[in-house]
């Protein structure tokens, strides 16, 4: 039978994270579906578990300079209802699961869970977020993009913890997120595509967009941002195919119990294009 | 005294809010017993050999051989086994029970059973089994029943016929979602086997019991307990649930509990038939429909259960609410390596009516008329025949019904205003009848109904029926039934979960019977309990019998396939999001005829849930089987509505009395599900341009015809 | 094997349970409280809700260990307050109940919802429920009850 860990202080969490291969469960809602087993019995952890869902040090919101920084454990809830969390921070949070999961589920498990479809990934992908790794060495900063590996996969190492996440925040002219789930709510995503952007006297000065479950992982394109940066609004249509190109070749979705490989596809390169051709034109 | 169909509190109401109802899985026994299934994961097998592990003490294994009786479920064709024999026939099929005190050690125990198979040829769809030659599933043939009737002159009609139009549609799955799963618990008392539990039709497990166990009926009691919903899954599969526990409980000598769990219950319980219609319709010189002919195959799984009663109403109920006069209706239930389908509100029905009612609209858009106005020409009238011949000797009030919705929801108005251009917004009708009760002359051939009324005293009436209480108000409506009959208030009215020892074999809680059978039944007791209420105490019984003024030949399916009918109209109107095209449904109303509300309230909660059971069967739950395996085994991926899938719904009743029903009710319970999903349908097709040809209309869908430029 | 300790309605629970165990496992198992019920184990359903320290949680998703000292309300416990007694009475004028099987968890998280806005919009009546399933009703008589309850209970709340 597992063991499990309650450390009174991040410190001790990561002295033990140190000492032997544990899982680290912070809200659980993943863990525990994952794991479960019959009603009635234990769910099956392959290894100890290591408690940090309760850590006071990891669900702190605060701001510093430019950032907004988010404790690993905080709950979707707790972030939803932060004055000083952006409101785009915000947008992907509101359309996640139900309200007793977001009371109990943190974004330090969303982003560890590493699921292509995982709902904070792409608002974090496309507002250049990063994390905070802490180990007893010390700590280490990762760009979202080089942590999340693939399905399921990050490049936390076992004697690590997530601890923080670190928002940059801006004035964007454009903040845009739609997401095609199973249903209305409480539903896992098809396609998610979130977007924000600065314009100014008919010129796009930045545009950032990350797409989510439409490939192994969120999918964002420099290559796509750079050629509408500095582009008059005027231009889009012609230099639409061109950017809706750099999308399409990065886009590698799937046929699975929830949607098709052909929606997915056809529906992120339509949500593209509405946002480039009518959400941004009309509101610049 | 308040007015009939005034609302008063639910029977149940105070135990449900306040948490005290006592569902199966909350009773706990002393010493009780935990049993878990072990279930065949091949599609088509022989089971050459099974290796069971030494068991711990108190631990025990309950398969075939348990079984002192017939190892067959009595439903229509007894063919499906309670536990596997000699092969398996489907993913989920039940093989063996470990039975013992700790679950964990239940799961170690199954983790270590072996199963060896030799893998068989499986069926795994409609089409195979239709290419199928040999090997049959079931006896020297790929289908479990093939019905055929006709009406009026088909082959000359046809002769006849300038042109035909014709129309494929298929649907899908659909998984009840009781929120309750199976639940059942076994123990036995003094030489007497006692199963409880979750449960719509407490005399068929009784009956499956008597069977499996080969005891005398005496020796077998079964009580429903409060039950977490139904919707058909309820009626027969308790049946198998039920004799395992029974089984466990013989042979361990202890209370036993058996509780699927969520996955489990969608992989294994029945579900929904899938369905191919395959509709032509031949017109004349005209343009006036001269005659039907309709084909239909329906993925009935790999045991007949009720398929072939699901496919009769289906067939019956698939030339619509239209008078044509010549027709041929031919319908196959296929066998396959599927999950078995069976019972589900509106048993047929919603299949049929998708299929009759997309088909028109078809026709209409040939024809370039509006499509409400045509089915109108066409609507059924008092003194018309039924698709079987049956007599409509009643009013029917479609125009009234009409008339109505168009009132609340401004449907013709506003499909004017739609067909207009405005594009990826649409609005669509249904028009619909459910029959009530058991099919043909079942109420008089299969059931043996019994009634009871007691009197214990001028305050304490109890009902004694079998039809159980599953959340649709039963245990409300009846003792307002009586109540008001006796003209005594209801509060001196008692229902009591049924329970065999005490109750009479009322059949099952299926078909919209409960009211304008059952019902009547017990208004009629009570009318005779009136007549001698001088009486200190006394106990009044009814039998079922045929009306004289109705006649069915079940070999030719010629006459009233139904004792009565309800009726109704949905109109659904969807804005489609043109860049997911998610359907976002922005109005529902609905008005239908189901006689006289005994309750306005419960029957509003009927409309309700069966609407939006209707709406998510249309477009939202998707379930397909691949190689015989279920792909949506769980909540997360086989997607039910939520409070924020469908907004208000806007209901009325035309108000027509139906003479044979306990005041005038007839049916009420599926004929709420089974207009939802045409009128969804046809919304889309309205706002899309584009035919929709199967349920579930997901946006998948909708990607695959909108690229299909 | 450690001990959990928590406080359920009002009273201190302290078991030697593993602080894997479900939550809805305790409940239901170990302390014979049934009003929690579950639907599907995966907290996609909501019958297993409860409160813990006032915010609705599927119990099913819940180690034990995780709610070390909190406070959990359960229906058994609810029921006793005079908040019940108006979402009761509005439950059963609005018709929110059928067959009963998500309605305890229905009702707790009707009280979640009314503890932090007393005066829901219908929108926000349907967004916060969105996680309880109830496959009878179709929804809208339990948003009226909610409706009838934030107005019945003026104060309360």
């Amino acid at each position: 039978m597992v063991r499990t860990h309650h450390p009174d202080s991040l410190k001790e969490a990561l002295s033990i994270r140190g000492m032997e291969k544990v899982t680290v469960l912070a809200g659980g809602t993943d863990l525990m579906v994952r794991n479960r087993s019959w009603s009635g019995t234990l769910p099956v952890f392959e290894r100890d578990v290591l408690f940090i869902g309760h850590l006071e040090e990891l669900k702190k919101i605060r701001e510093k300079g430019e950032f907004i920084i988010l404790g690993a454990s905080c709950t979707l809830a707790q972030i939803m209802h932060d004055g000083r969390v952006p409101e785009y921070v915000k947008l992907p949070l509101a359309q996640m699961a139900s309200s007793a999961i977001r009371n109990v589920a943190t974004i330090g498990g969303n982003i560890c869970n590493a699921s292509p479809a995982g709902d904070t990934l792409p608002m974090l992908y496309a507002l250049n977020a990063s994390l905070q790794l802490n180990s007893e060495q010390g700590s280490r900063i990762v760009t979202i993009q080089d942590f999340i590996t693939g399905p399921g996969g990050t490049g936390l190492q076992d004697d690590e913890i997530l601890t923080e996440i670190h928002i940059p925040t801006a004035c964007f002219s454009h903040q845009y997120y739609k997401k095609a789930g199973l249903r209305k709510a409480n539903a896992i995503s098809k396609v998610s595509f979130f977007a924000v952007a600065n314009s100014n006297h008919n010129r796009i000065d930045e545009v950032r967009i990350a797409l989510g479950a439409v490939a192994p992982t969120p999918v964002r394109s420099r290559e796509g941002e750079a050629l509408l940066a500095g582009l008059e609004i005027e231009a889009l249509p012609e230099r639409f195919y061109d950017v809706k190109a750099c999308y399409e070749q990065l886009l590698s979705p799937i046929d699975d119990v929830r949607s098709t490989e052909k929606y997915r596809h056809k529906a992120a390169l339509l949500i593209l294009e509405d946002f480039l051709l009518n959400v941004l034109r009309s509101h610049a | 005294m308040k007015g009939l169909s005034e609302p008063i509190k639910r029977y149940d109401f105070d135990e449900k809010v306040e948490g005290r109802a006592r569902y199966c899985s909350d009773v706990y026994l002393e010493g009780m017993l935990y049993a878990r299934t072990l279930r065949s994961d091949r599609p088509r097998a022989k089971i050459l050999e099974i290796a069971i592990p030494p068991l711990p003490d108190g631990y025990f294994i309950v398969d075939k051989d348990d079984i002192p009786g017939k190892n067959s479920v009595p439903i229509v064709y007894d063919d499906e086994p309670f536990l596997a024999r000699e092969a398996v026939n489907y993913v989920g099929e039940p093989i063996l029970l470990v039975v013992g005190p700790d679950k964990q050690t239940i799961l170690d125990i199954l983790a270590a059973i072996r199963v060896d198979y030799e893998d068989l040829e499986p069926v795994l769809t409609i089409e195979d089994a239709l290419n199928c030659r040999e090997n049959f599933i079931f006896q020297d043939r790929p289908h479990f029943v093939e019905y055929q009737y006709t009406k009026g002159d088909i082959n000359g009609a046809i002769a006849r016929a300038s042109c035909w139009l014709e129309d494929v549609f298929r649907t899908g799955y659909q998984e009840h979602v009781a929120l309750e799963t199976q639940s059942v618990l076994a123990f036995l008392e003094e030489g007497r086997i006692t199963v409880s539990g979750s449960m719509q039709c407490p005399y068929y497990l009784k009956d499956a019991l008597v069977q499996a166990l080969n005891w005398p009926e005496d020796r077998v009691r079964v009580v429903q307990l409060p039950t977490g919903g139904g919707f058909g899954s309820k009626e027969d599969y308790p049946s198998i649930v039920g004799v395992h526990a029974a089984l466990a409980a013989v042979k361990s000598g202890r209370p036993v509990q058996l509780v699927l769990e969520r996955g489990e219950d969608i992989r294994c319980t029945t579900k929904r038939h899938p369905s191919h219609v395959h509709i032509k319709s031949y017109l004349d010189h005209e343009n006036n429909i001269r005659a039907r002919d309709v084909e239909v195959l329906i993925d009935a799984g790999a045991y007949a259960g009720l398929s072939s009663v699901v496919l009769q109403r289906l067939i019956f109920s698939v030339c619509g609410v239209y008078r044509v006069e010549n027709l041929r209706v031919h319908g196959r239930a296929m066998a396959t390596n599927n999950v078995v389908c069976g019972a589900f509100r509106g048993f047929g029905g919603p299949q049929a009516f998708f299929a009759i009612e997309m088909h028109m609209e078809n026709i209409a858009q040939k024809l370039g008329v509006d499509s409400l106005e045509l089915k109108k020409d066409y609507f059924l009238r008092r003194g018309d025949t039924s698709s079987t011949g049956g007599l409509f000797q009643f009013e029917i009030v479609l125009p009234q019904i009409i008339e109505q919705i168009e009132e609340i929801s401004g449907y013709s108005q506003k499909r004017k205003e739609l067909s207009g251009g405005l594009g990826w917004r649409g609005i669509g009708c249904s028009v619909f009848f459910h029959g009530c009760g058991f099919t043909g002359k079942g109420e008089k051939d299969i059931l043996k109904t019994r009634v009871r009324l007691v009197k214990r005293s001028a305050s304490e009436i109890e009902i004694r029926v079998a039809n159980t209480e599953i959340g649709q108000g039963a245990a409300t409506t009846l003792c307002k039934i009586v109540a008001r009959a006796l003209e005594i208030p209801v509060e001196h009215v008692a229902y009591i979960y049924p329970d065999t020892d005490l109750c009479p074999d009322s059949g099952p809680t299926i078909a919209s019977r409960t009211i304008m059978i059952i019902g009547k039944l017990l208004y009629d007791c009570a009318l005779e309990m009136k007549e001698k209420w001088r009486e200190e105490s006394l106990e009044v019984a009814r039998g079922y019998t045929y009306p004289a003024n109705l006649s069915w030949d079940n070999a030719r399916f010629i006459g009233n396939a139904y004792a009565e009918y309800s009726w109704g109209a949905n109109v659904v109107e969807v804005e489609v999001d043109p860049l997911t095209l998610e359907i976002n449904v922005l109005g529902v109303w609905a008005v239908y005829d189901i006689g006289t509300p005994i309750d306005e309230r419960i029957v509003k909660g009927q409309i309700d849930g069966g609407l939006v059971q209707g709406l998510g069967y249309a477009g939202m739950e998707l379930l397909q089987a691949r190689q015989g395996r279920l792909q949506q085994e769980n909540l997360a991926n086989y997607i039910i509505p939520t409070f924020l899938d469908f907004p208000p719904i806007v209901s009325r009743l035309v108000e027509n009395p139906y003479e044979n029903g306990p005041f005038g009710a007839r049916g009420l319970g599926e004929i709420t599900l089974v207009g939802a999903a045409p009128a969804l349908a046809l919304a889309v097709q309205n706002a899309v341009g584009k035919p929709i040809r199967q349920l579930p209309v997901s946006p998948e869908y909708l990607m695959e015809l909108m690229c299909d430029e | 094997m450690n001990r959990v300790q928590f406080v359920l309605n009002g009273s201190e629970v302290n078991l030697p349970v593993h602080p894997l165990k479900r939550l809805i496992d305790v409940l239901r198992d170990d302390l014979h409280i049934t009003g929690a019920k579950e639907g599907c184990g995966e907290g996609e359903c909501g019958a297993c809700a409860v409160l813990v320290d006032g915010r609705l949680v599927n119990a099913c998703l819940v180690p034990v260990g995780s709610i070390c000292g909190y406070n959990v309300v359960t229906i058994e416990g609810f029921r006793q307050s005079s908040r019940f007694e108006i979402l009761k009475d509005s439950f059963e004028q609005a018709g929110s109940v059928q067959c009963g099987f998500c309605t305890p968890a229905m009702i707790l998280a009707a009280e979640a919802l009314l503890s932090r806005n007393s005066h829901p919009s219908e929108e926000q009546i349907r967004q916060a429920m969105a996680g309880n399933l109830c496959r009878c009703t179709g929804y809208t008589m339990i948003v009226e009850a909610v409706q009838l309850a934030s107005r019945k209970g003026a104060g309360l709340w």
